[in-house]
């Protein structure tokens, strides 16, 4: 009789699926560390015209879903799904559940933790098994500035949500084939408490900076409002959009929906300029998702110049200048 | 109405973080504290709440002696009385233990509130966690990152957006929220609130044992998670500084990045020519 | 404690007490931050714009009444945050760190504007006046220099003649802080041209009132936010209720009023200072030169190392006499040596930082610039130190040896 396979949850979170495809990271991810600890790769899924996702989960990597359908489960339910989640890991007792940090996720794996007496890290950038074969979490904090490296020694399952875009899906492979376990809605499911009233697709309203591929953010260190009109100019030739710090808003440099930070958007560029900005945990915290970072600033030792790929020190309304004719000329060419 | 309980903690303000790269901790305490800016939200929130139906705002803390300070300034914005949960033996606290201390406490000093609210994550932590875990606690409903909140009578209506939808929530109370930052943004302290929150001083300071809790499961010993380690990418990061003439500076930028750059740009800025 | 650099001074243990131990305490803590806080989000990113454009920032005055920065020590009935001296002290000090003209038209309003009707004022004047003055819908301004007479308050020329039920007061005043956009003027006459001294007194006049008009604002070396004025008054009619306290009084009242003031102009010279000293510590540490940065050598830590101290001193004696106000008793050489003392720190302290910046200092680009050019007038405004000196001494000989 071959001994239980350690499982390695990935909860389905199939809500958007053209967009959101943290689930299929997730899988890829698992089986990586399924490998490393001889574990087993699962999909929980829960809801109700679900078929087409348990296909596509398979195809990604899991070698088993556990799948409870029901008409009552058609829009993810919070309270519910948490119910079920409880019962299914008391039952199967898996090693490790991954769950997306989407919105839905950030607010549903804190309550599954909580019910199962154990611990939970929040939007992981990175896992991987150390020699004890425990799960280490990366997680940031303080706005990027700082990594921690954290694992649930004793408390099972060991739980971490995962930011989206951190791990590579891997291509589908409809061949696969992967055992469907069933669960029916149990008896005692409690209700729903928060009634959704109406759910609507929101337009993407100036989701042009949260999903702009190049971001040029200005500071204080811009100077004057002719100094930070040429950002706009800059952003134009680099076909991205402009951001600003609380400061500028404040000084009316810049309106508020190009606020970047806690209170206002978030973004995650492949490519951030950012331009005399010393980097304030309230902002920092906002971008720290951009890939590939160019600050300018005349302080070298400035929060945001530690944190970018290159530090220019130099006036930053000079370099924007500067960069502005140099791209002219590239692009004519 | 309501009687509103919100749970507000005290972040360093320092954007220049304090590292003690000897040790490879957090010199958290040379940093100045300051209000979390979710939470400010979340108190803005109870205060607009309280004007428009009327009700009674308990502020709750949880940290070291010094997090008094957010109290006084949350009395002197307009919540009527603060709560201090401070205890040695707290300390090291993951969101799982805090969400338990501050369930334990707000039974014992509101125990028949009617709305718990609290920011939707901090800027220091970022777990986003301590909300939700509270609902759990204390077996009410909730909901997270709400942005517009509406009161009829025992019933709360709210709007947020979760993963590109946009949705209207309804739940009754006893509840939590957590809120956003944008709808409700915090206004400054006023000081004739902050010497008249000091003359007051209805604060009132708990210790684990005044709480009943149960001593294995706070603190550090409480905690399901360990950290093994914390660097700072940004310390260790090896970045590339240029400095020196505007021109030179560009020049190398695109010497090195002219690829990256065109591709996240999606035009071709390579040039042969040398001007 | 405060990252280092930035004014708490450092040992200062965090007790509750206020008495004549002047130590600041929790309290004082929240009120720094709150100000500081208000401060650099909304003065900050328009500080050096209003200094090079002369212009007064309505709009952030517009944010700053809801928050009692109007009222820092009135009454509550009044509309006041009733704070204590040294929490107003501190309020003034971080406003001022980060422009010193708004931090000027603060002190100003607070210490020489409501602060007499407060104390001198009857209740009906009190009822009449400070709700508006407190709320800031009217800002105030304290006249007393006139061509002829600034340290010699005695030579005074203004008049004011009994008519019937009113005076009507004839005269010009000159480099009248908050002259361009005050709503109430506190108006030092002399009723009595033949015996100016016994006859002195201070009128509430407000800017409505016909006969008061409001003269070219001052093109000025520092302060350059703050619209300094002239005011013509040309039979100027205003009720006897409108005088502060009986015929007589102005002297008492004015020299009152003055401790007030100083202390108040201490705290804002004080904010200056550490302004250009942050500034100066943050730039010598990222200078670099001969692959060094400058704050490893020996002169520029010489220099900080006085900045920081002559800084602690000068705080310390501003709170020392703001707890001895708060303690009921006199506290005019108290004040005299704060402002005496903030003042000249101001002046040093902006000079080595400007030094200490090189020729960076010297442009408009970096900060410290402004802070040399609005230091000096903390020596010469609310009494020059020559006057404050004269104050001390007056003291110190009166006492017995």
């Amino acid at each position: 009789m071959s001994a239980k396979k350690r499982g390695i949850w990935v909860f389905g979170d199939y809500r958007n699926y053209f967009q959101n495809r943290v689930t299929l990271q997730l899988l890829s991810r698992a089986q990586e560390l399924a490998k490393k600890i001889d574990g087993e790769v699962c999909a929980v899924v829960f809801g109700h015209d679900v078929d087409e996702y348990v296909g596509e989960y398979i195809a990604h990597g899991a070698e088993k879903i556990y799948l409870t359908k029901h008409p009552d489960l058609k829009h993810y339910s919070m309270e519910i799904y948490t119910f079920l989640m409880e019962r299914l890991a008391r039952r199967e007792n898996p090693e490790i559940i991954l769950i997306g940090a989407t919105a839905f996720g950030r607010e549903f794996a804190p309550r599954v933790a909580k019910r199962l007496g154990t611990g939970l890290t929040a939007d992981c950038i990175g896992l991987d098994i150390n020699e004890e074969g425990l799960l280490v979490q990366m997680a940031p904090s303080f706005g990027g500035n700082l990594v921690a490296e954290i694992v649930t020694p004793e408390r099972r399952p060991q739980m971490a949500t995962v930011r989206p875009g951190t791990f590579q899906e891997i291509p589908h492979n409809y061949v696969r084939t992967g055992e469907v376990v069933r669960t029916p809605m149990p008896e005692g499911t409690p209700a729903e408490r928060v009634r959704l009233i109406r759910s609507e697709r929101f337009p993407q309203r100036g989701g042009k900076l949260e999903d702009a591929k190049v971001v040029v953010c200005g500071g204080r260190g811009m100077g004057s409002k002719k100094k930070f009109a040429k950002l706009f100019e800059l952003a134009e030739l680099l076909n991205g959009e402009v951001g600003a710090t609380r400061p500028v808003v404040y000084a009316g440099l810049a309106g508020h929906d190009s606020l970047v930070g806690q209170a206002g958007k978030q973004i995650r560029p492949q490519i951030l300029f950012s331009f005399g900005i010393s980097g304030a945990i309230q902002h920092t915290a906002a971008c720290h998702d951009a890939r590939f970072i160019i600050a300018v600033n005349k302080n070298p030792n400035a929060s945001m110049m530690k944190q970018a790929d290159v530090a220019i020190v130099a006036d930053a309304s000079q370099i924007c200048t500067t960069l502005i004719q140099e791209l002219k000329r590239r692009i004519r060419s | 109405m309501l009687k509103m309980v919100v749970c507000m903690k005290q972040v360093p303000m320092a954007s220049e973080l304090p590292w003690d790269a000897a040790t490879g901790t957090l010199l958290r305490n040379l940093a100045e504290g300051m209000i979390n800016p979710a939470c400010r939200s979340a108190l803005e929130a109870a205060l607009r709440i309280k004007a428009a139906e009327g009700g009674e705002i308990t502020a709750i803390t949880m940290g070291p002696p010094m997090a008094e300070e957010v109290l006084h300034e949350a009395i002197a914005l307009g919540a009527d009385r603060g709560v201090l949960l401070t205890d040695r033996k707290m300390a090291g606290a993951d969101t799982g233990v805090t969400s338990y201390t501050l369930a334990r406490a707000i039974e014992k000093v509101c125990p028949e509130f009617d709305l718990i609210l609290c920011g939707f994550a901090t800027i220091d932590s970022e777990t986003a966690q301590v909300g939700p875990q509270l609902t759990e606690e204390l077996a009410i409903p909730g909901v997270a990152y709400v942005d517009e909140i509406e009161v009829c009578g025992r019933t709360i209506r709210m709007q947020r957006r979760s993963d590109n939808f946009l949705e209207t929530l309804e739940m009754d109370l006893p509840g939590l929220i957590t809120v956003t930052t944008g709808v409700h943004a915090p206004h400054h302290v006023p000081l004739g609130g902050l010497q008249a929150a000091f003359d007051k001083a209805d604060i009132l300071s708990l210790a684990a044992e005044e709480l009943g809790l149960d001593p294995e499961r706070i603190g550090v010993k409480g905690s399901a998670t360990r950290i093994l380690n914390v660097y700072s990418p940004t310390a260790a990061k090896k970045n590339l500084v240029l400095t020196g003439a505007p021109k030179r500076i560009v020049e190398q930028l695109f010497e090195r990045f002219d690829d990256k750059l065109g591709g996240a740009i999606g035009k071709d800025l390579k040039t042969g020519k040398r001007s | 404690m405060f990252p280092p650099g930035s004014g708490q001074p450092a040992g200062i243990k965090d007790i509750r007490s206020n008495d004549l131990d002047c130590n600041p305490c929790m309290k004082h803590k929240v009120v720094r931050k709150a100000v500081r806080m208000f401060a650099e989000a909304e003065l900050g990113p328009i500080a050096r714009d209003i200094d090079r454009d002369a212009r007064f920032p309505w709009e952030v005055v517009e944010k700053m009444r809801p928050l009692q920065f109007f009222g820092l020590q009135a009454p509550k009935a009044y509309g006041g945050a009733e704070m204590d001296s040294i929490s107003c002290a501190i309020a003034i000090e971080e406003i001022s760190r980060v422009s010193a003209a708004v931090g000027l038209c603060l002190t100003v309003h607070n210490s020489v504007g409501v602060n007499p009707i407060v104390r001198f004022g009857t209740e009906e004047q009190k009822r009449k006046f400070l709700p508006a003055m407190t709320g800031g819908e009217r800002i105030a301004a304290f006249c007393l220099t006139e061509a002829n007479a600034g340290s010699d308050a005695g030579g005074v020329e203004t008049n004011a003649v009994r008519d019937g039920d009113d005076y009507v007061i004839n005269g010009t005043k000159i480099f009248v802080t908050n002259g361009g956009v005050c709503g109430t003027a506190l108006i030092f006459a002399v009723t009595d041209p033949q015996n100016p001294e016994r006859s002195a007194g201070v009128f509430i006049v407000e800017r409505d009132t016909p006969g008061f008009t409001v003269g070219e604002i001052e093109d000025l070396c520092g302060m350059r936010a703050n619209p300094v004025s002239s005011l013509f008054l040309e039979e100027c009619r205003v009720p006897e209720q409108n005088l502060l306290g009986r015929p007589g009084d102005g002297i008492k009242i004015g020299l009152a009023t003055l401790d007030t003031g100083r202390l108040g102009i201490a705290a804002q010279a004080l904010g200056l200072a550490q302004a250009a000293f942050e500034d100066a510590v943050r730039y010598s540490k990222e200078r670099q030169q001969f692959r060094k940065p400058i704050s490893s050598f020996q002169t520029i830590p010489n220099y900080l190392a006085n900045m920081a101290t002559e800084i602690d001193a000068a705080r310390l004696l501003v709170y020392r006499a703001c707890a001895v106000k708060d303690a009921g008793r006199p506290f005019g050489a108290e004040a005299a040596m704060a402002k005496l003392y903030c003042s000249t720190t101001a002046t040093r302290v902006t000079n080595l930082a400007v030094q200490i910046h090189g020729g960076y200092g010297y442009s408009k680009e970096y900060d410290v610039e402004r802070y040399f050019r609005d230091a000096k007038v903390t020596e010469i405004y609310e009494g020059t130190s020559e006057v404050q000196r004269m104050v001390i001494a007056r003291a110190v000989l009166a006492q017995r040896t």
